[in-house]
């Protein structure tokens, strides 16, 4: 286990000495969504359902600041490791294939809880977002985070340049988040919208953690958290499985 | 000295076929005891990178078996007596020297308070101590050199295989690196060495292997070669082998 300990604390110190840039540049970006999106539009947009149109987005927006990260973090540790190659350090080690996979998965897990903390903690104070369901809402949390973190693995794993990790981050996961109803209640939508947002996996994510906050979910709770498992496992088991077989990591 | 009686390392029937179709090595057979100081020879693409990796786990082989003192070789405990310095300085980027070192041992099992001690050692023994903190992509050439071989170390190993370790470096440096390893090899560790400087392979290897497009094609030493070949010089060994 030994192994293990120093490669978690290695993904950690990277997310540590970088952390103007994983950590301060994506709560900056996010506060200024809740700025000039709660703040500004709230004053047309008063309330969704019960809650404060300000309180409303924060679920969404700590939700895609911290998904977002747990991808960046371990697409880019995985590839850069694999470009340099000093990932044949960590390869040639006694150190079992479950062993590497769960060290470069707690990276981004770590980086997006420090995003999310900062984040909940600017929010309690800018608009005073409550906590209704507190356990379901650290496991929606963390069924995202394996989940965006394990893609991130996969994602360096098979990309072959950083234009690859980049992409499915902007082309497939920023849109997802966005459309996913961090700024709105699908109610809003019209046919076929509101349907289609059913088949948006971050959609499930977005509305359990905002149930979590505030005890308002377009969908129920147990199927959005089935939904994100459903999700989660096969991604992590899909990353697990590359380091087992050495496929795209060994030659 | 103790000699284990398993050899360092045995290859059976080693075959690997890259994706692309490449047949590097094919049915390769080689024996090392322990305690040796080995050197494989071989122009570009014979193979010698291939086998290495092979040993450390780095590719997926295709057949055949690899034993690191009677072990598997993708066992933890072999694994655990394997130290590579491969070819390319593959230092991570954003680890200081000493982090390099510390983080090394920790991967290969090591405790904290032996860490600490053995990584001070290695950086004192290759001059590295004005440098602890310093990042690698900081540290001149050299220096990474040092660093790539002194991590290789870090844990004891009790097989080291250098590939190509003074590819490039200069003429000071692979002087006190030939004397380091020499005195690695004096308190027991066996070494593979790959190279493609002849005169290194002389000077430090009791046994020489050369191998062309995947196969064997002599084993002996250096004196043994020459006589084997009706040379005088290992250069015209080389020669005669590579073309036959």
């Amino acid at each position: 286990m030994t192994g293990l300990v120093w490669l978690c604390k290695r993904e950690t110190l990277r997310v540590s000495k970088l952390w103007t840039q994983t950590v301060l540049a994506p709560v900056v970006s996010s506060m200024l969504f809740i700025l000039v999106f709660g703040l500004s539009l709230g004053g047309r947009i008063k309330h969704v359902g019960d809650v404060d149109y300000e309180v409303f987005i924060v679920p969404g927006l700590i939700t895609m600041g911290m998904v977002q990260a747990a991808f960046a973090n371990n697409a880019s540790t995985i590839f850069q490791a694999r470009f340099d190659r000093y990932i044949n350090d960590v390869m040639s080690a006694p150190m079992r294939s479950w062993h590497m996979t769960f060290g470069y998965t707690i990276g981004g897990i770590v980086r997006a809880l420090a995003i999310g903390v900062s984040l909940l903690v600017l929010a309690v104070v800018l608009v005073n977002v409550p906590i209704e369901h507190p356990f379901e809402l650290a496991l929606a949390i963390s069924l995202g985070l394996v989940l965006f973190a394990s893609l991130g693995l996969v994602v360096g794993i098979y990309a072959e340049t950083w234009d690859h990790t980049s992409f499915i981050q902007n082309i497939v996961i920023l849109p997802l988040t966005f459309v996913g109803g961090v700024f709105y209640s699908i109610d809003i939508l019209p046919s076929p919208w509101q349907e289609l947002s059913h088949v948006n996996p971050v959609f499930y994510l977005v509305n359990s953690v905002r149930y979590g906050f505030l005890g308002e979910s377009d969908v129920s709770i147990w199927l959005s958290l089935a939904v994100t498992a459903a999700l989660a496992i096969p991604a992590y088991a899909w990353a697990q499985h590359l380091f087992t077989t050495g496929k795209r990591l060994k030659s | 000295m103790f000699r284990d009686p398993a050899p360092a390392l045995q290859l059976s029937g080693l075959t690997k076929r890259y994706d692309d179709g490449t047949l590097a090595l094919e049915d390769f057979n080689l024996e090392i005891h322990s305690g040796a100081f080995f050197g494989l020879l071989g122009p570009n693409g014979a193979g010698k990178t291939t086998l290495i990796s092979a040993v450390c786990n780095l590719l997926r082989i295709t057949e055949g078996e690899v034993l690191v003192f009677g072990e598997p070789h993708d066992t933890l405990k072999a694994r655990s007596w394997v130290g590579l310095a491969e070819q390319d300085i593959n230092l991570d980027r954003f680890l200081t020297v000493r982090e390099t070192l510390e983080y090394h041992g920790g991967y290969f099992g090591m405790d904290k308070d032996e860490i600490e001690g053995r990584a001070e050692e290695m950086i004192q023994a290759f001059g590295l101590t004005s440098k602890r903190d310093v990042r690698a992509p900081k540290l001149s050439g050299g220096q990474r050199r040092r660093l790539l071989l002194a991590r290789a170390l870090m844990h004891r190993p009790r097989l080291v295989i250098l590939d190509e370790p003074t590819a490039g470096v200069d003429f000071e440096l692979r002087q006190e690196l030939w004397a380091y390893i020499r005195q690695l090899h004096s308190e027991g560790t066996t070494i593979l060495l790959t190279t493609h400087y002849l005169d290194e392979a002389e000077f430090l290897c009791e046994e020489i292997a050369l191998i062309r497009d995947g196969h064997l094609i002599a084993r002996d030493s250096a004196d043994g070669l020459r006589e084997h070949f009706g040379v005088t010089r290992l250069e015209d060994v080389y020669v005669k082998a590579m073309a036959s």
